[in-house]
């Protein structure tokens, strides 16, 4: 990426950071802040989720790693009475652990294989969420406190919660955004595009895999320890693989192509959308399902793909001419 | 000379079918070994063997005199030895530029977290490889190109872009496999210019082909597989009138041209 679209995306970010910022200020609706805690913690599932498929894998178990993150946090606070800042990075560290050992095993497998597996993995921590009594069973854990006070700030209100996951948020997405730029995520997207000749590239297929299973895996741990004590309340039932299919629909919603606006937007819609339109809780998974089918059929890239479909942007058919190559050249730093 | 390239009676059995059987091949530094034989000889099992592609099943594979069987893929390719695949393999959707970029990842020497951060060393490294992918593209006369989507290039212009991208992992020893395929004469002419200039540099080629001409003109040296078995060795004009080798091409002569 250049400069001048560099800074163009700096000033589109600042924009956007200063309305998030004073967005508590034009609203008192609790409801509408829970709405958009919600969708912080859903835009943190979907580029989780984005993040393994940049790599070219598709998991259908970011809810499950969404929920070591909850309940590690919950019990490191319940039960052993740390502090939810101590019990977040642990909770973060718990899931990267458990995304380890998992990913060992099943990174290696092939397409398919990958995402029955992590559908399997997601099923299996909702059973042993349920089953044992250490996690509180099926009924599930209750009165987690929310994120202790720091200094005169308490997180009771929903406006010291929304600013608490909007920072989780924005930290989570510059360290994608550092990553994706970065030659590991050229990598990552190397082994997306043709992994075989990745391999020739001398790209470890398995390493950079199992490196993006287990980042992915930290930001849906540390949206699961807010949620944790944001909700303050745990159930298994939360975390099954019905969860995991919703985080996929907002990727594919938003754009699987763009790891990062691709998850916002989409999450930002399948959170919001439904809620305005007063759709019950009983048909809403119809209508989610409906849209995810009407997607893949008419618009496989997603609403960002809309403009260049539609062909409001296009600069005309020779949009890629040689001529107009431009190879970034930073040469001020080079001495 | 320690030959740069030396298989053992390397062989793989794809169940009970010897598709490499007893081969004991030498490359040696800088020289352009044609690996020739007709459909199902073997020839492209040969390369994903050394390639790392498959497992071998029984030999020895050595490259700069250490033993190089067994490794993996993105292992061997580190070590130096690059390819260029049958049909044109590339990152379809990405620009001819940066599918040479992805070649470079095997010479970035900065540690992984100074990428996160994007330091400053890192961005210089990056830099100097930007400057090293155009000069690549220059080099293999793709500098009108650099822009183009690979999946928008012509056919010989994607072959050409794959051997760019072979070339970019800077190899010792470079894996062509036919590269002069579904080629018309002009573009076989301008490959040929490519393939020349890349073992002027320095640079080891083995080539899998099916034109003959080219290979006949092209490489020092021809080996001849025929079912899995090298039946051949030997310069060009000696091998064209090989009776074993002209055998061998009896009745799959047609397919050659």
């Amino acid at each position: 990426m250049n400069r001048e679209k560099q800074k163009k995306v700096l000033i589109t970010l600042g924009c956007v950071c200063l309305i998030l910022a004073f967005l508590p200020v034009f609203t008192d609706s609790r409801y509408f802040m829970h709405l958009i805690i919600m969708t912080c913690i859903n835009i943190m599932l979907g580029l989780s989720f984005s993040m393994l498929f940049s790599t070219g894998l598709i998991t259908m178990g970011a809810a499950g790693f969404w929920g070591i993150g909850a309940y590690t946090s919950a019990l490191l606070v319940l039960k052993a009475g740390l502090t939810f800042w101590i019990a977040l990075p642990l909770a973060a560290l718990m899931t990267v652990f458990v995304a380890f050992v998992v990913g060992i095993v099943i990174v290696r497998a092939p397409g398919v294989a990958f995402i029955i597996q992590t559908m399997v993995v997601n099923m299996i921590l909702v059973q042993v969420f349920g089953h044992f009594e250490f996690f509180g069973g099926w009924a599930g854990l209750l009165d987690i406190p929310a994120p202790n006070p720091i200094g005169p700030i308490t997180f009771t209100s929903k406006t010291a919660n929304y600013y608490l996951i909007l920072i989780l948020l924005l930290v989570n997405i510059l360290g994608f955004y550092a990553l994706y730029t970065s030659r590991v995520g050229r990598a990552w997207s190397a082994i997306r595009l043709n992994a075989r000749l990745a391999e020739t590239l001398s790209v470890d297929i398995f390493r950079y895999r199992l490196a993006a299973f287990m980042i992915s895996a930290a930001g849906a741990g540390l949206a699961g320890s807010f949620y944790a004590h944001y909700f303050q309340t745990l159930e298994p039932d939360m975390f099954n693989v019905f969860k995991s299919i919703y985080v996929q629909i907002y990727s594919i919603l938003g754009g699987l192509n763009s790891y990062i606006l691709g998850p916002v937007i989409g999450a930002a819609i399948i959170t919001f959308v439904p809620e305005l339109l007063r759709v019950g809780k009983e048909i809403e998974p119809i209508m989610t399902g409906m849209v995810l089918i009407f997607l893949v059929i008419f618009l496989p890239g997603g609403i960002l793909s809309l403009p260049e479909r539609v062909g409001f942007f296009r600069k005309g058919p020779m949009a890629s001419s040689p001529e107009k190559v431009t190879v970034e050249t930073e040469d001020e730093d080079v001495p | 000379m320690k030959p740069l390239l030396e298989t053992r009676k390397l062989t793989r059995f794809f169940g009970g079918l010897a598709a490499v059987n007893d081969v004991d091949l030498q490359v040696a530094e800088s020289e352009i070994l044609g690996l020739i034989g007709p459909n199902g000889a073997g020839k492209s099992t040969f390369f994903n063997l050394v390639s790392g592609f498959h497992p071998v099943t029984r030999g020895t594979i050595t490259f700069q005199g250490r033993d190089i069987t067994g490794m993996k893929a993105h292992e061997v390719a580190n070590l130096g030895i690059g390819r260029a695949f049958q049909a044109a393999t590339l990152f379809a959707q990405l620009s001819v530029f940066d599918n040479v970029f992805n070649g470079f990842h095997r010479h970035y020497q900065e540690p992984v977290w100074k990428a996160f951060f994007h330091l400053l060393s890192v961005r210089q490294e990056e830099q100097n490889a930007r400057r090293k992918v155009l000069e690549i593209i220059d080099f293999m006369g793709l500098a009108d190109y650099a822009g183009r989507k690979a999946q928008n290039l012509p056919h010989g212009h994607q072959k050409i872009l794959g051997v760019c991208v072979a070339m970019a992992t800077q190899p010792k020893l470079l894996l062509l496999d036919e590269p002069f395929t579904g080629m018309h004469p002009e573009e076989t002419a301008v490959m040929m210019k490519v393939v020349g200039k890349i073992r002027d540099s320095g640079v080891t080629i083995v080539i899998v082909e099916h034109n003959m001409e080219a290979v006949m003109r092209l490489c020092d040296r021809i080996a001849v597989l025929n079912q899995g078995r090298k039946i051949a060795e030997g310069p060009p004009d000696e091998i064209a009138r090989n009776p074993e080798v002209i055998e061998a091409y009896l009745g799959s002569d047609e397919e050659e041209a």
